[in-house]
């Protein structure tokens, strides 16, 4: 078998263990493609993103672990580090500093730390970066907790 | 522009009329010991595919010898330190051992690390309780089995990062021992792991450089000394600029060149492609493109700058450096730019017409060598006198008359962004740039003329000619080569102090005008080749 098969039926398993323990990620493997995952993680308490359930998806290439996943946010949200329209991440573990440590979940937990503290001076959102880099922190908390509103949080009634 | 000529004419027939033999003699003798000086300062050296190998091993032996390490030790080091034994002396001298092991990427064995625990886990795949015979731990104390290593260094060195393999645990900045790498992939990839490692003292270091011939002709060239812009001609003969390795384009600047032939290709696909989806590094002038992530752009050379202005930035791409940019904002001037379009054109039409009138006469270079050659060898078999059968004179103007057409063609371009507005538009006034022009073109058209007068005594039947007929012509070709020579240093004296030198923001570095052309570089020979020739000498 792959070594990124058996790698990834090691992290299932560890997965379904954990499940309890972490409460804010939800890690599924999609039925037919064990290369294929989507998580919903839990917005980060106060923030403006806290209440929002949102979606990334993973696509994880060949050779992984040697090389890192591919994650993008599935749910709109305004973050500087997230490309708006596509959903892409900008976050050094997922290109140069990847370690074939790191696992699906710990992707998972390193999202919502980004999350909870934005990178606004590499900024894939420029809007968002230059609200943060102005200073302007109530301007980009009632943005991003608007779209959390609208994207990322269940429609009332 | 004649007149001009005829003056150098008749100062140098006045000068030479009387005593022609002797006049000869002293030329040749000077021309010799020209020649024994430039050889003896030889500045750049060839390093062919065979001596590769030693050159690298001179470098490794001195740090070996000076920090007494061991040998792939030594490698991480130069590998690190882009094989700059000086600067990685400073760092030890300066920061001591531990910070420039640390930085490199080498670590110090550290025994605590050690477990003796019979099995372990490998944290990649997640199996537990391997025996340990089956675990590697790398010097930096990170263990994992020897599969997980095998398929990390595998997709490392196919991606071609075989010189800076680092661990495989998070944040570990320790490189993998070589010896490791060797032992556990396959005897294919290692070999393809060692050739990366030993090319790594051409691609990293910057004083040497793979010759840009094509097809590659296999050689490097090193430079003996760290001076500025300097050309240099491969052993296979290709003649380069050791800064931006494109073909000898002085007086031109790189930038220039660069600028120039990118001008030339015009509006083929590539380019257009090229224009579009990439920018040039504010540095190194490489054309990058975007793949994905943020605006922080990190070019190879190590400068970052931002992609939706192009403009230099710090590494942190803070609020502070990126102050001042005019990213975003509007600029007036494109409407401008677009009625000065025409004009440009017409500029760019006229300069690169003699540029291109010029590299065509060159390109007959071979043709006319030829058949001077074969002129001069049908007189030393058939006539007597010393002038037929010693014919490097007419040989020498053959060269002198290819080596200022060079320089001449490429002065247009020079001239073409010495007074244009694409890179000096704020350095000088209208009437500043309007004066140096005049200079300039002065210069450049005495030496058009006589350059002209050279290639047209060339194609003379001279070996047709009497001895009367070819003396005469001999001293000819000796003054117009002299006032070649002359005109071309003037012009380069007149870049040096008049154009470029008041030049503030100066990037435009050209490689100095050389009489006898560019420097051929000389055989490389490693001094451990050297010792094992002297031991075999010895004994036999």
């Amino acid at each position: 078998m792959q070594a990124s098969r058996a790698r990834l039926f090691k992290e299932y398993k560890e997965v379904q263990r954990e499940k309890v323990a972490d409460p804010d990620i939800q890690l599924v493997c999609d039925d037919t493609n064990i290369f294929k995952w989507t998580a919903l993680i839990k917005g980060p308490s106060e923030t403006p993103y806290e209440g929002g359930v949102f979606q990334l998806a993973f696509a994880v290439p060949e050779p992984y672990p040697l090389q890192p996943p591919q994650v993008r946010f599935l749910t709109k949200i305004f973050h500087p580090n997230v490309h708006f329209k596509t959903g892409e991440i900008c976050l050094d573990i997922l290109k140069n500093a990847w370690s074939p440590a790191w696992t699906l979940q710990s992707v998972c937990r390193a999202i919502i730390a980004l999350m909870a503290h934005p990178e606004p001076d590499s900024p894939l959102n420029c809007d968002s970066g230059n609200l943060l880099r102005s200073g302007d922190v109530r301007g980009f908390n009632s943005m991003a907790r608007m779209y959390t509103r609208l994207a990322a949080m269940p429609k009332k009634g | 522009m004649d007149d001009e000529y005829m003056n150098y004419e008749e100062e140098d027939e006045n000068y030479s009329l009387d005593d022609d033999e002797q006049e000869d003699e002293n030329y040749n003798e000077a021309e010799v010991d020209v020649e024994q000086v430039t050889s003896t300062k030889s500045t750049s050296q060839v390093i062919t595919k065979k001596s590769l190998v030693a050159a690298q091993k001179e470098s490794l032996v001195r740090v070996m010898e000076l920090l007494s390490v061991k040998e792939n030790q030594a490698r991480t080091l130069l590998i690190y330190y882009q094989w700059n034994v000086d600067k990685l002396l400073s760092v030890y001298i300066d920061q001591g051992k531990d910070q420039m092991f640390s930085c490199a990427g080498l670590t110090v064995f550290d025994p605590s690390l050690v477990t003796s625990k019979k099995t372990m886990n490998c944290d990649v795949c997640m199996e537990d309780d391997l025996p340990s015979d089956v675990m590697t731990r790398m010097e930096c104390g990170h263990s994992f089995c020897n599969d997980c290593w095998k398929e990390h260094f595998t997709v490392r060195i196919n991606e071609g990062e075989s010189k800076r393999i680092l661990c495989m645990a998070h944040k570990c900045k320790a490189i993998c021992d070589e010896d490791v790498v060797r032992k556990l992939v396959s005897p294919e990839l290692a070999e393809k792991y060692d050739r990366f490692l030993i090319e790594s003292y051409v691609e990293d270091n910057k004083m040497v450089k793979w010759c840009p011939s094509i097809p590659h002709c296999g050689s490097a060239i090193r430079k003996i000394e760290d001076d500025d812009v300097v050309e240099v001609e491969c052993s296979c003969g290709l003649q380069f600029c050791f800064s931006c390795l494109s073909e000898s384009h002085s007086p031109c600047s790189c930038l220039m060149w660069k600028l120039w032939k990118k001008k030339c290709v015009d509006e083929s696909e590539t380019v257009n492609w090229i224009t579009v989806n990439t920018k040039l590094c504010p540095k190194c002038y490489k054309p990058i493109s975007k793949q994905d992530g943020c605006n922080l752009m990190t070019c190879k050379c190590g400068q970052h700058f931002c992609w939706l202005c192009g403009e230099a930035t710090g590494a942190s791409h803070t609020v502070q450096s990126i102050a001042g940019h005019s990213c975003g904002r509007y600029k007036d001037d494109k409407v401008r730019q677009m009625e000065r379009a025409k004009r440009d054109l017409d500029r760019y039409t006229h300069y690169h017409y003699r540029y291109k009138a010029h590299t065509d006469s060159l390109k007959l270079e071979d043709k006319l060598r030829k058949s001077i050659l074969e002129k001069a060898v049908s007189n030393a078999e058939t006539k007597d006198q010393l002038v037929f059968k010693e014919y490097s004179w007419v040989i020498d103007a053959v060269n002198r008359l290819f080596r200022s057409r060079r320089i001449l063609s490429y002065s247009y371009p020079f001239a073409f962004y010495m007074f244009g507005e694409e890179l000096f538009k704020d350095e000088m006034s209208d009437e500043e740039r309007e004066m140096k022009k005049n200079l300039f073109e002065d210069q450049q058209q005495q030496l058009e003329g006589n350059v002209e007068k050279l290639s047209k005594i060339l194609e003379e039947p001279f070996d047709e000619y009497d001895h009367e007929k070819v003396v005469d012509m001999k001293r000819h070709l000796n003054n117009l080569s002299n006032a070649v020579d002359n005109l071309c240093k003037k012009m380069y004296e007149c870049i040096e102090n008049e154009l470029l030198g008041p030049i503030q923001f100066g990037i435009h570095n050209i490689a100095p005008y050389r009489s006898k052309g560019i420097e051929q570089a000389t055989e490389f020979c490693a001094e451990i080749c050297q010792t094992s020739d002297c031991g075999s000498s010895g004994s036999s």
